[in-house]
């Protein structure tokens, strides 16, 4: 009920906005008062509780209440003769339309001729890569691939052990779900800044370079390795865990005997997942000034050297394709 | 009569959503009973099972065993040392897939291992020979390389009866030990629960279903409904009157008679 009329609110606020937006602004800088926005959004999402309830009253089904109310018995119209199909559709159209206005979208520039020009010259480059640059771009495409490998490796540890405080199943009693709420709280945040923030982060903390890198991705790392860990844990049989429970062990022992047999394949194979994301990741991280292929990259975009960061887009290329390839094949054989 | 084995009083268990599993359940086991539990599915035998070895904390009610009352132990050291001396047999089998069977079988020595050593799969000599020994006693010692997801249910029970004796328990608590399995598989297992019971003196309680087997090898039964007593006696004496009444009007033993 009360989901149902908050998506609701949300979807008429978000009409009623954009349409004020449409009607009255006619410069961006009319936007920056936030306090006068803020008061209309609110307006606006009172005005949809409003009309969501008014809704709710004679009974017609929004789009919200076929989300998030329980399944009527009433035999459904066909969804374009029901409101909520005509409210999903003004929604997506408007929405695109705030998308292409946002974007600023433009034929125009899209087929440009000076711009189109430039872009010609761009892929000449591109696809005549200078292939002098190649034994650099290999060494540091090594460096990238280590860097990745060190990242996932020191994380590995870290989150095994998490993982388990971060385990419902495992953590009950009030303290022991104090802990994993605590926990689980601390690794979403840390897994929802991403890697390039991080890298950021630590640009400014150890210097950039490679190590900075590094430390963004075992950050990173840690926090989605314990997360998709952890759920692994929690669907984990509980026979074993009775049985093993039941000779007597105690908790390590079980975790040990009972859950980490359960869990070793699928962590192997997460974890490759991780490295194999890490290297696309590090290449990412390089533009920020993390070290590796993806500082050389920058390098030579900034002096616009197409020819040159062709061949490091090859190198990229065929390293990424050939560690999924890996990757896949060897998640494969782990199931 | 001197004092018996195992003896609850009164036991109750009401489960956190509410369930009433268990009203003042009152009975007395004797050393070297093979004493069968039975009763309509939802009528509190898994629940007594795991009160015993407090896999399940009683709600009120006393289980008197070794001169304690078990049933009021709080500290987990306390607990894992009680459920040391009560191996326990599942539907399931509960084995830990992805192990060798004789792993399986040693993990029966868990309770008594120091925490690192075990984590660090040191086990002795003497440990693996007790194992093999134990599976020998169930006929399946040259399995015991094999990993324990690759053999069939009944050799998998069987090696769920060894890794409870590899405990040395004097108590066997057996959950529907045979409810998975073929009837010509059902007493293969049962024939070595009963070598264990007779051989080796260990007490038995275990929750069967089928009155075919609850004659071949109870030596008491009580049954259960609704989490009440509504039986106690020997096997011989579960008429047909009886059964209907445990099991609802109605019902006839579809149990594999033939066998
Ligand atoms: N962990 C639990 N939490 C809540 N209720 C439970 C739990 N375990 C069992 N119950 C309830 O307690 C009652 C007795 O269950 P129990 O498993 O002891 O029956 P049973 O005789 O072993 O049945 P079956 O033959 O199906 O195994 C049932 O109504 C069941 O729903
Ligand atoms: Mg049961």
């Amino acid at each position: 009920m009360l989901r149902r009329t908050f998506f609701d609110a949300f979807c008429f606020a978000f009409l009623l906005c954009a349409g004020v937006v449409a009607v009255f602004v006619s410069a961006e800088e009319q936007l920056l008062n936030l306090i006068q926005d803020l008061v209309v959004v609110l307006v606006a999402l009172a005005v949809g509780a409003g009309i969501s309830l008014l809704f709710k009253k004679f009974k017609i089904r929004t789009l919200g209440s076929v989300l998030f109310d329980l399944p009527t018995s009433e035999q459904g119209h066909p969804w374009y003769r029901s409101f909520w199909g005509w409210q999903l559709i003004v929604l997506l159209v408007v929405s695109f339309a705030v998308a292409l206005a946002k974007t600023e979208f433009s034929f125009v520039e899209l087929l440009d001729q000076n711009g189109f020009a430039g872009a010609v010259r761009l892929f000449k480059g591109l696809f005549n890569p200078n292939w002098e640059v190649l034994p650099r771009a290999v060494l540091n495409i090594i460096e990238t691939i280590f860097m990745a490998f060190l990242a996932t490796s020191i994380a590995i540890p870290f989150a095994f052990v998490l993982s388990f405080f971060c385990a419902k199943n495992i953590m009950r009693g009030t303290v022991g779900y104090m802990v994993y709420l605590i926990l689980r709280t601390i690794l979403n945040v840390t897994r929802s800044i991403e890697a390039l923030i991080w890298a950021i982060i630590f640009s400014v903390w150890v210097g950039i370079g490679p190590f900075a890198g590094m430390l963004a991705l075992m950050i990173h790392s840690v926090a989605s390795l314990a997360k998709q860990y952890s759920e692994m844990v929690e669907s984990v049989e509980e026979g074993p865990i009775e049985a093993i429970e039941s000779t007597g062990a105690n908790k390590l022992q079980t975790i040990w005997y009972a859950i980490v047999p359960q869990v070793v394949l699928p962590y192997i194979s997460f974890t490759v997942y991780r490295w194999d994301i890490n290297v696309r990741m590090a290449t990412v991280i390089g533009l920020v000034g993390g070290g590796g292929i993806g500082t050389m990259l920058i390098q030579y975009q900034g002096q616009a050297m197409w020819r040159e960061v062709g061949c490091i887009i090859v190198v990229i290329a065929v390293v990424v394709w050939a560690l999924d390839l890996a990757s896949a094949h060897i998640r494969e054989a782990l199931k | 009569m001197s004092t018996p084995f195992l003896s609850v009083k009164n036991l109750s268990k009401t489960y956190p959503n509410g369930v009433q599993a268990l009203r003042g359940v009152s009975f007395d086991v004797n050393p070297g009973e093979f004493l069968v539990v039975i009763g309509l599915s939802g009528s509190g035998k898994s629940t007594l099972m795991r009160c015993l070895n407090r896999l399940q904390d009683p709600t009120a009610g006393e289980i008197f065993f070794e001169g304690h009352d078990i049933g009021k132990l709080k500290s987990g050291e306390e607990i894992r040392a009680l459920r040391r001396k009560m191996g326990m047999i599942f539907q399931h089998f509960n084995l830990i897939p992805r192990q060798s069977v004789l792993k399986n079988v040693l993990m029966g020595k868990l309770g008594q291992k120091k925490t690192a050593a075990s984590i660090f799969g040191l086990f002795t000599d003497t440990e693996k020979s007790e194992a093999l020994s134990n599976l020998k006693l169930v006929g399946i010692a040259d399995k015991a390389s094999l990993r324990a997801d690759s053999l069939s249910g009944g050799q998998k029970q069987r090696v769920a009866i060894a890794r409870a004796l590899t405990q040395k328990p004097a108590l066997l608590l057996a959950d529907e030990p045979v409810a998975s399995l073929d009837p010509a598989t059902c007493h293969v297992v049962m024939d070595y629960l009963k070598k264990v019971n007779q051989e080796l003196g260990i007490t038995v309680i275990a929750n069967l279903h089928f009155l075919s087997l609850v004659r071949k090898y109870a030596t008491r039964v009580i049954a259960l409904k609704d989490g009440e007593i509504v039986f106690t006696g020997k096997p011989e004496e579960i008429t047909q009157e009886w059964f209907q009444k445990i099991y609802g009007e109605g019902t006839q033993d579809v149990a594999p008679d033939v066998l």
